[in-house]
């Protein structure tokens, strides 16, 4: 995933008006970058806050910046930043973090991250954009990146090995059926199609729905999710996230017109105390493939 | 005249105010030297940004004055659906940049116009009124250290330096901290219109070799005595109007 956004931010170095800033992380990933456009690349050091507010100004200048950081530290740490600057003056910076949820596993809790999409999307005009694949950072970002509105792109270190065809702003139905509709963001979608294909054979029957956008989504694919729950009356939603704001709770907002039962696997409302790796947090959290066929057997019953 | 100027920008920041109800007084009267001066002088290159958005009601009585409002519009200050909030909201088209009100963000925005401007080489340089209150933030520091790193030699810092701050902070020393951090510094009295455009205007002191710094000395309430001599009473506070006649009467002496 790093490597793609290299790629694609030294291809759309071409746009002149295109600005990365970085918040001393990435250095040699993004040598080529640096090389090529040294009056459009800044190491601003730690200093998050005032990094995100200098994007703010340089797009109020017309420019199209880029901040990268970890997550917790361009959301979390800069949260009133991103609130003032970016979202309520509508400003189109991206902002790119690597190391959600707890891809930096055995750094403990201050590296962790799962709250982010939760207070982002609380935040009127922001993007957010999830992407799991090499490919599909590629195609959102370059849908996006110059769209004028703040956009988050939330990138996971595991890829799904999956062919996606990702829309900005569109669900994805990845597989067809009647029983359950399960929604997957983030690399889980690959435990999630594993989950399927397993269950299919005792007779169990997914939609099997995947969001790279978290926001917004748009009015078609709202419908695709009623409709979904309007037959299968039962979710399941998969995060690498708190089961309190993140993807869970997006659907459940936005699909309030139709009654479904719902369960939500995700982080539950506490602090991850292990380190260890960020394998070892899946099989604690429940989750796996394993996780995801127990949860459909359950609300299936 | 540029007395009678300051004299009709004051009047109207008393009377929004104490229409509205609602505004700071006293840090609207203390930088309305500093924003006749730049409103008057800067270039079509120029850009201003106001980081201590709660003086909202000096800008606005500046912008009516220069024609980018009307004086009818300044009627609406604070009411619910004016664009004339109690901290600025952007709208280009009046000549307001930036959103401000949470302290300490106007700086660094200002700072990024500043390299954006240098990215695309264009002329003219990057105005920003702070607070010296403001100046606890530690973003100023920040952008402080950012615009020495960056070379923004097209950013000028001016500091509104009413002694808003000395309730909390009594010895901070702005002119030694932003020298350290490589600033260019320069002190004037900041109700002195001649000493504002000399600084920020005068060909000779518009190609400054490092970021520049002014520190203008300014009087919280300037021009009202008893907000002089009680600013912190009257930080968030408006005036009846027995005391809005009074307070008039000695803006018009």
């Amino acid at each position: 995933m790093r490597k793609q956004f290299a790629k694609t931010l030294l291809e759309l170095g071409k746009d002149d008006k295109l600005v990365v800033l970085i918040g001393d992380i990435s250095h040699f990933l993004l040598k080529d970058f640096e090389e090529s456009h040294r009056t459009r690349f800044y190491n601003m050091g730690v200093a998050e806050q005032s990094m995100m507010s200098m994007a703010s100004g340089l797009a109020l200048g017309g420019l199209f910046p880029v901040v990268h950081s970890i997550t917790p530290f361009v959301t979390e740490r800069c949260f009133e930043q991103v609130k003032d600057d970016l979202c309520y003056q509508d400003v189109g910076v991206n902002i790119v973090s690597v190391g959600s949820a707890f891809d930096y596993a055995s750094l403990g809790c201050t590296h962790h991250s799962y709250d982010d999409i939760a207070i982002l999307r609380s935040l009127p005009n922001m993007q957010i954009v999830y992407p799991a694949a090499p490919h599909e950072l590629d195609t959102l970002f370059r849908e996006t990146y110059s769209n004028g509105h703040p956009t988050y792109f939330r990138l996971p270190a595991k890829s799904h090995g999956l062919k996606t065809n990702p829309k900005f702003g569109e669900v994805e139905t990845i597989i067809n059926g009647k029983d359950v509709t399960l929604v997957v963001a983030g690399p889980q979608l690959e435990n999630a199609n594993n989950a399927v294909s397993e269950l299919k054979e005792k007779g169990i029957e997914c939609d099997l729905i995947y969001l790279t956008t978290i926001k917004p989504i748009s009015e078609d694919s709202v419908g695709t999710l009623i409709k979904s729950l309007g037959k299968t009356k039962k979710l399941v939603t998969v995060e690498e996230h708190s089961v309190i704001g993140g993807i869970g709770d997006e659907i459940s907002r936005i699909c309030s017109k139709v009654p479904f039962r719902h369960t939500r696997l995700g982080i539950e409302d506490k602090f991850l105390l292990n380190y260890g790796s960020y394998e070892e947090h899946c099989q604690a959290n429940g989750l796996t493939k394993e996780g995801i066929v127990k949860a459909i057997h359950e609300i299936n019953r | 005249m540029p007395q009678e100027d300051l004299k009709g920008i004051r009047l109207n920041i008393l009377e929004m105010v104490s229409r509205a109800g609602e505004g700071h007084i006293p840090s609207a009267l203390s930088v309305v030297e500093l924003l006749y001066s730049i409103h008057l002088n800067k270039t079509k290159n120029d850009q201003f940004f106001l980081s201590k958005g709660h003086a909202s009601a000096a800008l606005y009585a500046v912008l009516a004055h220069f024609g980018y409002i009307t004086k009818s519009e300044l009627d609406t200050f604070c009411k619910y659906d004016s664009v004339l909030g109690g901290h600025p909201h952007k709208n280009p088209e009046i000549g307001i940049l930036n959103s401000s009100g949470s302290l300490g963000h106007g700086f660094p925005i200002a700072a990024g116009y500043a390299l954006s401007k240098k990215i695309k080489n264009e002329p003219g340089r990057v105005f920003c009124i702070i607070g010296d209150g403001e100046t606890n933030e530690g973003t100023i520091w920040e952008t402080a250290m950012y615009a020495e790193q960056l070379k923004l030699l097209n950013l000028v810092a001016i500091i509104d330096n009413n002694k808003s701050q000395t309730r909390a902070m009594t010895s901070i020393n702005l002119k030694d901290k932003f020298l350290s951090f490589g600033w260019e510094v320069r002190e004037i009295n900041g109700h002195d219109l001649s000493e504002i455009a000399e600084v920020l205007f005068n060909k000779n002191n518009i190609n400054h070799p490092k970021p520049l710094c002014v520190i203008a000395n300014t009087t919280k309430g300037k021009g009202i005595r008893e907000m002089e001599s009680n600013f912190f009473t009257w930080h968030h506070k408006a005036p009846t109007e027995l005391e809005l006649e009074m307070f008039k009467k000695e803006v018009l002496k």
